[in-house]
């Protein structure tokens, strides 16, 4: 598939950089919103942008697209560096800011409407397609006022792809949603992804994050705190959950171990801090000293609880 | 799946990206229910007080008062166009404040002012796209009263047991009602405007409704208080809104203090010059203050 001329990407490869933010600053009075913030967004790629309320997400949102006018820094998009009001990248992006937000006495039609005026260059035809693949076509007359949460999520896709976008920038893109629609959303964004495009997703939902997004970028109180693949983000402290017959034996034995960088009694289970690879290690060296071992389980680190230990346990955003 | 996936770049001039951006501002008008309600509030009101002057004609009471040969002649078709005119630069001016108010303030109300600005090609060319569509809805409101108004000149006329007569329209008449259709635009002008202004100051269709209205009632008020002090205070008024638009305003040659407009100023009415000068000048205020905050200042939440 071909869009704007480029080409589809393979999930997994990124290509060139779509957004790049250097030293992006912004301070409303005495408070700092936003402090040097560092990001980078490849076509092809999904990237998770998480943080805690009023962590200074929707403020770094709106200092991409031009609404708010940076204290510091600069923004890259497309290649090119934007001062003031940026039209040429604009065309090139579709995004919810914070909700979806439309004319409450206009159909969900004439809404999309009035925005592919505004764009100018937009059929009618286009429209029926992106409501079509957001499953609204058949209420679309209906007034947008009139619509559940989940329905005006499904606009606000809609919206955004009403120019083909090469940047998506999404907030919360499944609030509101019923669990099948939530699903339906969750697996178009990483195909949009794929289809040529980069999608920036704002969520305070980590599981879906973490299901759908290449790259994570965690900020807290306007500083960027992680910012790295997910899967690199995930494998830090990588743990073992043992359980055996003789616990202070083992304790003991593990002690010994060099590459056994951690141990930790939850209950009757030990769990350690090992690199992934040494599991079947642990396993041998302990049957080897007379513990038999009844349970091993690899626990993985989910997006939560990285999440939860870098911003202090605060819930997200 | 996106089918048409080729994007076409045009190269726009300002005009067509313009024009483009005024269609969707009048399709917002369009379909907006408060648009057809204020320009129904607006011919009744001329249907409401065409009626009531003629019930009141038929009441003999003893007194002065304004004179029931004043108020006949108003009644008279002669009258009706001009008389429209006069009620438009009142209670007209009480609608379109509130209509260009809630255009400008429904935008951050609804927060679709973060869309809307991604999705235009400059602020600059938003706002323009904005007042031009506001001008030609008010233009064309105004153009609805005034054949409303001709239509009740002749039902009054004949409910009055009046005879028909078009001799009146001259040449000169029509070209008369012409320019005064233009300047009650004019006197319209800058309320719309303040009320369009405070709707970006107070992101919120509330501060321009509020503002607008207010100036428009308080400044009646704070004249009288003005003018009965006397010295150089008595002479501020003329260099506020009301008493400039009272100039204007008795260009209809209306009988009676039926000439409308000024909010029942009772001051020294300005020279023609004087008004047409201070009131371009509150509108060109507002109008650049409006551009440069709306330019100036972050789209936030």
């Amino acid at each position: 598939m071909t869009i704007n001329g480029g080409t589809q990407v393979a999930p997994g490869a990124q290509g060139d950089v779509i957004l790049r933010t250097i030293g992006l600053s912004k301070s409303f009075g005495k408070l700092e919103a936003v402090k040097n913030l560092s990001i980078e967004l490849r076509r092809g790629e999904v990237f998770g942008f998480l943080g805690p309320n009023g962590a200074g997400k929707s403020t770094t949102v709106g200092m991409i697209l031009g609404l708010i006018a940076p204290t510091a820094g600069s923004v890259e998009l497309f290649g090119v560096k934007q001062d003031g009001h940026r039209w040429a990248a604009l065309r090139r992006i579709g995004a919810i800011i914070e909700e979806p937000a439309f004319y409450p006495y206009l159909s969900g039609w004439d809404n999309l409407a009035v925005l592919a005026k505004s764009i100018g260059d937009i059929p009618k035809s286009k429209i029926t397609e992106v409501l079509e693949r957001v499953t609204l076509l058949d209420r679309a007359k209906d007034q947008y006022g009139h619509y559940s949460m989940g329905m005006k999520q499904r606009l606000g896709i809609a919206s955004t792809l009403l120019r083909d976008p090469e940047l998506i920038i999404l907030d919360e893109p499944t609030n509101g949603l019923d669990p099948a629609g939530t699903k339906e959303i969750r697996d178009l964004i990483p195909k949009l992804a794929h289809e040529s495009r980069a999608v920036l997703l704002c969520s305070h939902l980590l599981h879906e994050v973490e299901m759908v997004c290449d790259h994570v970028a965690i900020v807290k109180q306007g500083i960027v705190i992680a910012n790295s693949p997910i899967k690199e983000l995930l494998s830090h402290g990588n743990l073992l959950q043992i359980r055996v017959n003789d616990v202070e034996k083992a304790t003991i034995i593990l002690r010994g171990i060099s590459w056994v960088k951690s141990i930790k009694k939850e209950d009757d289970y030990l769990v350690l801090d090992i690199p992934s690879e040494r599991s079947a290690e642990v396993n041998m060296a302990l049957v080897q000293k007379g513990i038999m071992v009844s349970e091993l389980v690899n626990r993985t680190s989910s997006l939560e609880s990285v999440f939860l230990q870098l911003t202090g346990g605060t819930s997200g955003d | 799946m996106v089918t048409s996936n080729v994007s076409v770049v045009k190269k726009e001039t300002f005009v067509s990206g313009l024009g483009i951006m005024i269609g969707a501002e009048f399709l917002k008008l369009r379909k907006r229910q408060m648009t057809w309600v204020l320009l129904s509030i607006l011919v009744g009101i001329i249907v409401l007080v065409n009626l009531l002057l003629l019930a009141i004609s038929k009441v003999k009471t003893p007194g002065t008062g304004i004179g029931a040969g004043n108020i006949a002649a108003l009644l008279g078709l002669q009258s009706a166009v001009p008389f429209s005119f006069s009620m438009m630069a009142s209670f007209g001016t009480v609608l379109a404040i509130i209509l260009t108010a809630s255009s400008m303030g429904g935008e951050y109300n609804w927060k679709t002012i973060r869309p809307a600005l991604v999705s235009s090609e400059s602020r600059f060319k938003f706002i323009v796209a904005k007042l031009v569509s506001l001008g030609v809805l008010i233009l064309i409101g105004m153009l609805i009263a005034v054949i409303a108004g001709f239509i009740m000149g002749l039902i009054t006329t004949g409910l009055g047991g009046n005879a028909y007569s078009f001799s009146f329209l001259t040449g000169s008449y029509v070209w008369m009602q012409f320019l005064q259709y233009w300047r009650t635009f004019y006197v319209i002008m800058p309320f719309a405007l303040l009320g369009f202004m405070m709707a970006i100051v107070g992101r919120s269709a509330m501060p321009g409704i509020a503002t607008g209205i207010g100036v428009v009632f308080l400044e009646a008020i704070i004249t009288t208080f003005m003018t009965a002090a006397g010295g150089w205070i008595a002479k501020v008024p003329a260099y506020l809104l009301n008493a400039n638009v009272t100039a204007i305003t008795a260009l209809n040659k209306l009988p009676g203090r039926f000439g409308g407009g000024g909010g029942g100023t009772d001051t020294t009415i300005p020279s023609l010059t004087h008004a047409f000068v201070i009131l371009g000048l509150y509108s060109i205020i507002f109008l650049v203050f409006s551009f440069y905050l709306f330019r100036k200042r972050d789209v936030t939440g």
